[in-house]
Order: C-alpha cells, then structure tokens, then sequence
C-alpha cells in the first residue's frame, strides 16, 4: 500500500462509493420526513438531487406521527427494551459465571446445552411458544413481551468469554478471605467487566427493538403495540399518504442508531469474541 | 507427625474437598437457575408442543379436540405442492442471499482493514443500515421500490425501464435479497473485521519475507485464518434468513404467485389466516429441524475447544 499510492486511491475511491451507495437509502428516510409525500414522489421520478434533500421543510409528518399515538408504542418499546436489558444481563452474566469461573462437573455438558439451545431462532419456536402463552393467561401482558429477550446465548457466551479472561488468582485470593461465590462474582467480577457488560447489553437491547413477529402473536390490544408494530400498521393503512410512515420509521431507527453509534467499540469487542478460539 | 494422625488429615482434607464440591455446585445450580427455567420455558416446552401438535388433525375451526393422526399430517403435506413450492423459494433465496452477503462482508472487510483515510467511517455508515430496525428497513425498502420511487428513478436517468420489483412474481426474491443485503452485509463485515484485526501480524510479514503477492497472502494466510469467524458469520448468517418474517408478511403476503411464500411465512399465514395449525405444525417441525441441523453442524465444524473448560 505504501508502495502504490495509485492504488490506495482506487481503494478510497471504492470504499468512499460503497459507503454511500449504503446511506443514500437512510438519507432518503430522513429527507422523506421532513416533506410531503407528494414531493418525495415528486422528487423521485424524473430524479433529481432534491430526492435527498427537503425543499420545503415540514414538520407536519412528525406532528401527525405524535397525534395518532405513535409515542405510545415508543414508550412500550423503550420499557420493554429497558427491562430487557436490567433483568437479562443479570440473568446472562449469572449464567455465564457460573460456566465460566465455579468448577464443577458437567460444565462443559451445560454449556454446550444453553448455547445450542439459544442459536436456533427464536422465530422458529415463537408460534408453538405463543399457544403456551395463551394458555398460561399472558397474552396482552408486557410480562410475555419481555420474556423472550430475557435468554440470549449470545450474550452468554460474550460475558463468559470475558469472564475466562479474568485471572483466576482474584477469585482464589478472594475465596481465602473469606468471601463466597455470590460476592466474588459481584465485587471482584462484575465492576471488571464492564465493557462485556455493555456489549452484551446491546445486543439484548437490539433483539428487542427489532422484534416483530413475537408482539403480533401475543398482543391484539393496540395500546400494547410496539413501534415496530405500530409502523408497520401505519403502513398498512395509510399506503397514500407515506408521510407518517417515514417519520414514524425515522423515529424508530434514530434511537438504536444513536445508541449503536455511541457504544460501537464494545458491540465490536462482543463481537469479536464469536470468533475467538476459546 | 505419627501415622494415624496423617491419615485423619487426609480424611478430613478429602471430606473439605467434598464439601467445596458440593458447595459448587449447589452456588452453580442457582447462578443457572434463571437460565435453565427460561431454556425449559422458551425452547423445550414450544418444541415439544410443536412435534405434539404435528401429529394431531381436525376439521377447520371445529371446536371438536383435535385427534392423534401420527404421520399423517406428514404424509399429506409431503404430497401437497404449495408445501414444496415454500421449500424450493426458501432454499433459491438462503442459497443466493447467504453466500453473496458473506462474500461482499468479506470484500468489505478486507477493503476497509487496509490503510485508507477515514476507514472507520465508512466502517460505521456501512454498518448504520443494521441499526434500522427490520421492520422500519422494510418499509423504507417496500416504498423506494415502487414503480413511481426512486429507484426507478434512478434507472430512468440511465434510459432503463422502470422495474416491477416486489410486485413481479420474477423479481420478488431478488427485491428481498437487496433489502436483506442492505442490512446483513455491513453487520456480518463488523464481525469478519474482528476476525481479521485478531490475525496475528507475523503471518503476513512472513507472507511479504517470502515474496507473496495480494492474492496468495489471501489465501494462504487471511482466508485460512479467518476460518472460525466465517464459519461463524455464514451459519449465523442462513439461520436468520431462514426465518425472514418482516418483510415477506408486510410487504409481498407471499405473493406474487407464492415466489416468496417461504416457511415461516406459510407456518404464521396457515396458523392463522388459513387456520390450518395442524399443517403448520408439522411445517414447524421441519423448519425447527433443518435450524437445529445448522446449528450442529456449526458446532461440530468449530471444534470440541469451544467447549472446553479452560
């Protein structure tokens, strides 16, 4: 590269196109929001560079997403997202205490057993699942919107492999004064892994923003709707007036944006633990 | 220190021994706790509920309890065409989507692990499109891709004929491929880029000692190491688009001409839209085998250390 400064142009080049071949779509989201839609399909067909840009700037599809209660599902999200996360990292990194730092028989054989168990989608299960929650009473429950994202084996597994990386010497020179398992893995183990705590946070955080299929089984009383529900029908009702739409989706997609564009470095840290070795 | 006394230190230091493994695994089982109830709540009970259901049958919406048919919910699906024709348009999209996405993620991270200007930018916008929502990714999709959207627009500034897309029956499973790529590519490239920044720096000055060129040092050194994470990436990868859901029930029903009526389509429109649950279960049963053979295979391929202690 040093050598062939032509083709670190021709590489520049490449990625700099590449990059925004993938943001024009998000741009359009955005732009879309701020203006009629009769000027976002004016804008497209002939196109012009106005497609990217509002020429006149309206608040009026946000006003209208907040008028038809948008805000309800939005808040359903953030609830259940955010008790997701609380009670599901507790419950992960618990979990991956236990198969990472107590000795005991059979670990391994537990190990293999919540990991198989949690990598075959959720989506797979979630319409035999969604009988049983009926059943049990719980359907339009918040209870039965959580639950589901309460287990991530993918989260388990990063706060373990983070947990492994821990030298043993800590909990073995804690075990001699004295503490037990429950405050070894509180005061000496978890104030270190915050970084793995975070990454694993996000990734529970994002299941439940993207789900979709699990709230239209168990939830038929609008008011528990969450956003991405809430968009698609949206959508579905309003396929003349986009306007709406596109502020709604712009909503929904700024948050775990934002979120994911402040805590980059620790989804990257969880995520190159997949690929690790041990 | 006589005999006896010795032999009592033993016995007492075998009884400690016990008693810390005991201790062990008492404090194991409730740090498990919560995860072993919700693997029983969320995984076993649904898949057990979903083979018994298979081999039950009734009438359409007679309140008369189902009756146990053993495999012959099978049989007549193995012979219905609607339930091939799910099976062949799911398995042409995840044999195109899935290697095409692995493919450009790994152009992508090899192009942006270089030593350009501003890498970790375009890193992030490429990787921003995952951060939308399925949902919200499909409906920005679903309108871009009408005949009067910007996308057409677009190829008219080229002379080309506006396209059909989600509505032809031709074009269905490409128009999802682009949507799904747009999201999955930036976010499988962010683990590739992990795997590569985890190769060892020796191994390609060894490469360069040894005179190798761009295209050899990839591989016999990038692509060799980089097996794990693209193992990892292409089974995680055609595990979630085997279960596509979003986009098909919002945007296309299944349609046009049942091109893109795929498997968990069919199971969640014949639960109940066409209130065949009985037929859906024993699809259920299939899907939930083909998922759970993926992930096997993965882990058998990735190794025994996975699993191993320390």
């Amino acid at each position: 590269m040093r050598r062939n400064p032509l083709g670190r142009v021709v590489l520049t080049v490449t990625a700099v196109a590449i990059s925004l071949a993938f943001l024009v779509p998000v741009l359009w989201l955005l732009a879309s929001t701020f203006r009629t839609a009769t000027e976002t399909f004016a804008s497209s067909s002939p196109l012009s560079w106005d497609v990217l840009w509002p020429k006149d700037f309206t608040l009026v599809n946000l006003e209208s997403a907040v008028d038809s209660g948008f805000l309800t599902a939005l808040g359903n999200s953030l609830l259940v997202a955010a008790v997701t996360v609380v009670v599901g990292l507790g419950i992960s990194a618990a979990a991956a205490f236990a198969l990472a730092v107590i000795p005991f028989r059979g670990r391994s054989v537990v190990f293999t057993i919540v990991v198989l168990s949690f990598l075959v989608p959720f989506e797979a299960i979630a319409i035999p699942l969604s009988r049983s929650f009926s059943e049990w009473g719980l359907t339009n429950t918040l209870i039965a919107l959580i639950l589901p994202g309460l287990g991530n084996g993918l989260a388990v597994f990063t706060l373990r492999q983070f947990f492994l990386g821990i030298p043993h010497s800590l909990s073995e020179a804690a075990h001699l004064d004295g503490a037990n398992w429950f405050r070894i893995f509180w005061s000496v183990y978890l104030p270190l892994t915050r970084p793995a705590l975070i990454g694993a946070g996000l990734i529970l955080f994002l299941f439940q923003w993207q789900a979709y299929l699990w709230p239209i089984l168990v939830t038929s009383n609008a008011s528990l709707d969450l956003a991405p529900v809430a968009i698609a029908k949206s959508f579905g009702a309003f396929s003349t007036d986009y306007g709406r739409v596109f502020a709604e989706t712009a909503i929904l997609a700024v948050i775990p944006a934002v979120v994911l564009l402040a805590l980059q470095r620790y989804f990257v840290t969880s995520v190159a633990s997949t690929g690790s070795k041990e | 220190m006589t005999a006896p006394s010795l032999l009592t230190q033993a016995a007492g230091s075998r009884r400690k021994g016990a008693r810390i493994t005991r201790r062990n695994v008492v404090a194991a089982a409730l740090f498990l706790a919560p995860t072993v109830v919700l693997i029983v709540v969320l995984r076993i009970v649904p898949t057990v509920s979903a083979v018994a259901d298979s081999t039950r049958s009734g009438l359409p919406g007679s309140l008369a309890a189902p009756e146990f048919v053993g495999v012959d919910v099978f049989t007549k699906m193995f012979s219905s065409a609607s339930f091939w024709n799910s099976v062949t348009q799911t398995l042409v999209f995840n044999v195109i989507v899935n290697p095409l996405q692995i493919l450009l993620a790994l152009a992508l991270a090899v192009l942006l692990t270089r030593n350009i200007p501003g890498r970790g930018l375009w890193r992030t916008l490429i990787f921003l499109p995952a951060a939308v929502p399925l949902a919200g990714s499909t409906i920005v999709w679903g309108i871009a891709l009408r005949p009067d959207g910007p996308v057409n627009g677009f190829l008219e500034l080229f002379g080309l004929p506006a396209q059909p897309w989600f509505t032809s029956p031709d074009q269905v499973i490409m128009s999802l491929i682009i949507l799904a790529s747009w999201i999955g590519i930036g976010y499988w490239m962010m683990f590739l880029i992990a795997g590569l920044n985890d190769i060892p720096p020796v191994y390609y000055e060894a490469a360069r000692i040894d005179g190798a060129g761009a295209l050899r040092t990839f591989f016999s050194v990038t692509l060799p190491m980089l097996r794990r994470p693209l193992l990892f990436v292409l089974v995680a990868d055609t595990v979630a688009n085997f279960v596509l859901f979003a986009p098909v029930q919002i945007l296309t029903g299944g349609g046009p001409e049942g091109r893109s009526n795929f498997l968990m389509y069919d199971i969640f429109h014949r639960s109940y839209e066409l209130s065949d649950p009985y037929q859906a279960s024993a699809e259920l049963v299939v899907l939930l085998v083909i998922m759970i053979a993926i992930v096997a295979v993965q882990f058998k391929l990735l190794g025994s250390d996975d699993t191993g202690e320390e």
